[in-house]
C-alpha cells in the first residue's frame, strides 16, 4: 500500500489529497513508513511536503466544495434468489464447491439451448412494479458480446433496447443523523440478465482460475437516473434498494456475498452549469459506507482538479475503491465506448406479459418499506423509530404483530428498539430466533400498564422469555411476581426495614434525607422487587417523617 | 436457395480462383450474372465496407497485414451479397428475430443436477481441480 501511495506522489506531484480525513489517514501512513527501513532518500524528502499541503488543503477544500455540485447515478446488480439458474436447471447455492453446479448450457457447450426460468420474469415484474416502473408487455433478450474467461459462451444474455421495466422511481428517507429528509430518485430501467462466473487471480501465479457455478445465475440490473448529489444520498438509495429486494423476497441483497453490487457514476460541475462534467465510474464498493466514502473522496478529488484549472485531468475512466487506503485509483481508462455488438437472442422466444399476470403480481406485493415508513409515521412514531423499525422486514413484521395484539404503539417500539434489540445484538440472533412472540410482548406491555407487574420485573420476564420461551402470564404466576399494591403489605415491609436499620433512621431524621433512597432500595429488596414503587415511596416517606 | 449456396461458396477459403481472383479493374473474372446482380445491389446497398483489422480484433483472430489485404475484398464480396437483401421492400413486414415457437417456452424453478459432470470437465482444455485454468487476466476489456 505504501509503495502505491508513494508512486502516486512521484508521478503526480501536483495531486493533493483532499479532505482532512485523508490527511489523518496519511499521517498514520507516514509514521509507519518512517519506521520502515526500505525507503530511499527521495521518498524521505517527499513526505513532509505532503503533510503540510494536506493540512492547508482541508480548509480550502471545504470552501471550494460549496461552489461545485456532484452528479451521481448508480447501476445496481441484484442476484435473484431463485433455486435454479436463469437459463438452465442447475441449482445455485452460494459457497458450493467450485465447478460443481454446471451443465452444458451454463458452460456454453455447442448446441446447448437456454430455457428461461419463469421465476426470473416474476421477480423482474415484482421489482419493476415496486419501483413504480412502466412494464414492457413485450420485451426480449439480446446478446451482449464480450470476451472474457468468466463468460464461457463469449456473450452475455441480457436485455438491450427493450428492458422489461423502465421509467420508475424510488422513495428514500435519509438517516436522521445525517440531517434526515425525504428524496425521490428516478429509476431509468430494470432489466434481466445472467451473471458471469467467478475469476480468481492467483498471487504471483502465471494463470487465473475460473469457477463457473455463478455463470448463468439470474440478475436484475437496476439503473438510476443521475439524481443523487452526495455520498449519503447514494448510499441511502442503495440501502433502500436492498430493503426493497428483501421485502419483495427476490434476493438476499447481501453485499458481502456479491448478491447486491453497486457501480457508481460520478461527475462534478460548477454550480449553475447545466451540462455534466466528465464522468468517472467507481467499482469495488462492498458496503454502503464504502459507497458513501468513495463518492466523497471522488468529489473532493474532482473538485480540486476543477479549482486548480486541471479539468482535463478528469478523464472518463473506471476507478477502483481501495478500502485499505480509503481512496480511488485508476483501473482502466476508457477509449471510447466498448462495442458489445448487441443483437436479439435467437435462441430465446420474446418475453410476453399479460395484463392479468401483472395484476396478479401487483396484488401479491407486500407493503414496501416506503409505505411502511409512512404508516409508522402516521402512528405518531418519531423518524428515528420509524427508520429503525422499517429497516428490517422481520423486525417490522414483529412490531406489526405486537400492535395487532393490542399493544401500545410507542411502548412496543421502545421495547423492541431497547431491550430486545440489545439482546439480539449480544446473543447475535435475529428477531425470528428469539423465543419471545409478538403476542407475549403484547401481554408483557399490558401487564405493566395495568400494574400487575412493575417495569423492573417486566424486564426480567422479557429476558427470560426471550432466552427460554414460555408465557408472560405463566412466569408471573410461577415465580409469584405479581406486583404488591396492597398498602397494608407494603407498610409491613417498610416497618421491618425501618426497624432493622435504626442507625440510618437516626441519620435520616438528623437531616440526611438522602438516605430515603437507601430505605426505598431495602424495602424493594425485601419485597423481591414486587412492591409498587409509587406506593412504596409514599408509605416510606410517611413513616420516615412520622414520629420526628 | 440457389443464391444462399453461392453465399456459402463465398465464405469458403479462397481456393476457387474463378470466384476470387481480383484484378485492378475489380471483379472482372466473375460470371456476368453475378456482376449484374452485384452492380444492382451496389445501388441500394447501405452497408459499410468492412474494417478487417477491427473485425479480426472482435473475433479474437490475429491477422498479418498481408492477410488483411487478402481477406478484405473477399469479406467485401460477402457483405455486398447481403447488400442485395437491402433492396427488398420490408416496409409492411414485422421483423422476424427468431424462428417462431409456440408459447413462451418457460421452465419452472425446479433444480435438476446435471449428472455427467465428468464428461463436461474432461473437455475443459486446462483443468486443475477444482478450477478451470486460464491465462492470467487482470482487467476486464
Amino acid at each position: 500500500m505504501a509503495l502505491t501511495f508513494l508512486r502516486g506522489i512521484q508521478l503526480n506531484p501536483s495531486m493533493l489529497y483532499p479532505s482532512s480525513y485523508f490527511a489523518r489517514k496519511h499521517g498514520v501512513l507516514f509514521c509507519c513508513m518512517r519506521s520502515a527501513q526500505t525507503q530511499t532518500a527521495t521518498q524521505e524528502k517527499e513526505q513532509p511536503k505532503l503533510k503540510i499541503s494536506t493540512q492547508n488543503q482541508s480548509k480550502t477544500v471545504d470552501k471550494i466544495l460549496k461552489d461545485y455540485e456532484a452528479v451521481i447515478g448508480i447501476e445496481t446488480h441484484v442476484q435473484l434468489s431463485t433455486l435454479t439458474k436463469a437459463f438452465c436447471s442447475c441449482p445455485y447455492n452460494y459457497g458450493s464447491p467450485p465447478n460443481t453446479s454446471v451443465c452444458p448450457v451454463c458452460m456454453g457447450l455447442p448446441g446447448a439451448l437456454p430455457v428461461l426460468n419463469s421465476k426470473v420474469i416474476e421477480c423482474a415484474v415484482r421489482v419493476g412494479l415496486a419501483l413504480n416502473c412502466k412494464l414492457s408487455l413485450s420485451s426480449k433478450f439480446d446478446r451482449k458480446q464480450y470476451f472474457y474467461p468468466d463468460l464461457p459462451k463469449g456473450y452475455q444474455i441480457s436485455q438491450f433496447d427493450i428492458p422489461i421495466a423502465s421509467g420508475g422511481y424510488l422513495d428514500v428517507d435519509l438517516p436522521v443523523e445525517f440531517g434526515g429528509g425525504h428524496r425521490k430518485f428516478g429509476v431509468t430501467r430494470v432489466h434481466m440478465e445472467e451473471d458471469a462466473g467467478k475469476l480468481l487471480h492467483t498471487d504471483g501465479g502465471s494463470y487465473s482460475q475460473v469457477d463457473l457455478n455463478r455463470a448463468g445465475v439470474p440478475l436484475l440490473e437496476i439503473v438510476s437516473e443521475p439524481d443523487m448529489r452526495t455520498g449519503i444520498e447514494a448510499a441511502e438509495y442503495a440501502a433502500e434498494l436492498q430493503r426493497l429486494v428483501r421485502y419483495l423476497g427476490v434476493s438476499n441483497g447481501n453485499m458481502q456475498e456479491g448478491s447486491l453490487r453497486c457501480d457508481v457514476n460520478i461527475s462534478v460541475r460548477p454550480i449553475g452549469q447545466l451540462e455534466f462534467g466528465t464522468k468517472v465510474e467507481i467499482k469495488n464498493l462492498n458496503s454502503f459506507s464504502s459507497v458513501s466514502r468513495a463518492i466523497d473522496y471522488e468529489i473532493s478529488r474532482q473538485v480540486l482538479l476543477h479549482s486548480q484549472g486541471q479539468v482535463d485531468q478528469i478523464v472518463q475512466e473506471t476507478r477502483l475503491w481501495e478500502e485499505g487506503a480509503q481512496k480511488t485509483v485508476t483501473m482502466r481508462k476508457k477509449e471510447g465506448l466498448a462495442d458489445y455488438r448487441y443483437f436479439p437472442e435467437p435462441d430465446l422466444p420474446g418475453v410476453t406479459l399479460t395484463e392479468e399476470y401483472v395484476d396478479n403480481i401487483r396484488k401479491s406485493l407486500p407493503e414496501v418499506p416506503e409505505a411502511k415508513r409512512r404508516r409508522y409515521e402516521n402512528m405518531g412514531l418519531s423518524m428515528q423509530d420509524v427508520l429503525f423499525l422499517a429497516n428490517d422486514m422481520n423486525i417490522a413484521e414483529f412490531f406489526d404483530a405486537t400492535i395487532a395484539a393490542g399493544a401500545d404503539v410507542k411502548l412496543a417500539a421502545n421495547w423492541i428498539m431497547g431491550d430486545i434489540a440489545a439482546y439480539m445484538k449480544n446473543e447475535k440472533v435475529t428477531i425470528n430466533e428469539i423465543k419471545l412472540t409478538p403476542q407475549e410482548l403484547g401481554e408483557l406491555i399490558a401487564s405493566i400498564k395495568d400494574g400487575t407487574i412493575s417495569g423492573k420485573i417486566g424486564k426480567e420476564i422479557l429476558f427470560e422469555v426471550m432466552a427460554k420461551g414460555g408465557t408472560v402470564k405463566g412466569l408471573i404466576k410461577e415465580k409469584d411476581l405479581v406486583q404488591i399494591v396492597d398498602t397494608a403489605e407494603i407498610e409491613k415491609l417498610v416497618d421491618k426495614v425501618i426497624a432493622d436499620n435504626p442507625m440510618q433512621l437516626e441519620q435520616y431524621r438528623g437531616g440526611k434525607t438522602k438516605l430515603q433512597g437507601f430505605f426505598a432500595g431495602q424495602v424493594m429488596k425485601e419485597s423481591k422487587g414486587k412492591a409498587n414503587p409509587k406506593l412504596l415511596n409514599k408509605i416510606l416517606l410517611e413513616k420516615l417523617n412520622a414520629t420526628s | 436457395m440457389g443464391s444462399s449456396i453461392k453465399a456459402l461458396h463465398l465464405l469458403k477459403p479462397a481456393t476457387d480462383s474463378f470466384f476470387f481472383s481480383f484484378t485492378k479493374n475489380g471483379i472482372s473474372s466473375l460470371p456476368l450474372s453475378i456482376k449484374q446482380r452485384r452492380s444492382y445491389s451496389m445501388k441500394s446497398s447501405v452497408l459499410e465496407p468492412p474494417d478487417v483489422p477491427r473485425l479480426a480484433e472482435t473475433a479474437r483472430i490475429s491477422l498479418i497485414p498481408q492477410q488483411v489485404e487478402e481477406f478484405a475484398p473477399k469479406i467485401r464480396q460477402v457483405i455486398d451479397w447481403f447488400g442485395q437483401l437491402q433492396a427488398v421492400d420490408l416496409q409492411s413486414i414485422e421483423p422476424a428475430l427468431r424462428a417462431d415457437t409456440e408459447g413462451d417456452n418457460l421452465r419452472d424453478d425446479v433444480p435438476e443436477k446435471f449428472e455427467n459432470r465428468e464428461a463436461l470437465i474432461s473437455v475443459v482444455p486446462s483443468f486443475e481441480e477444482p478450477y478451470i485454468k486460464v491465462p492470467k487476466v487482470l482487467n476486464k476489456e
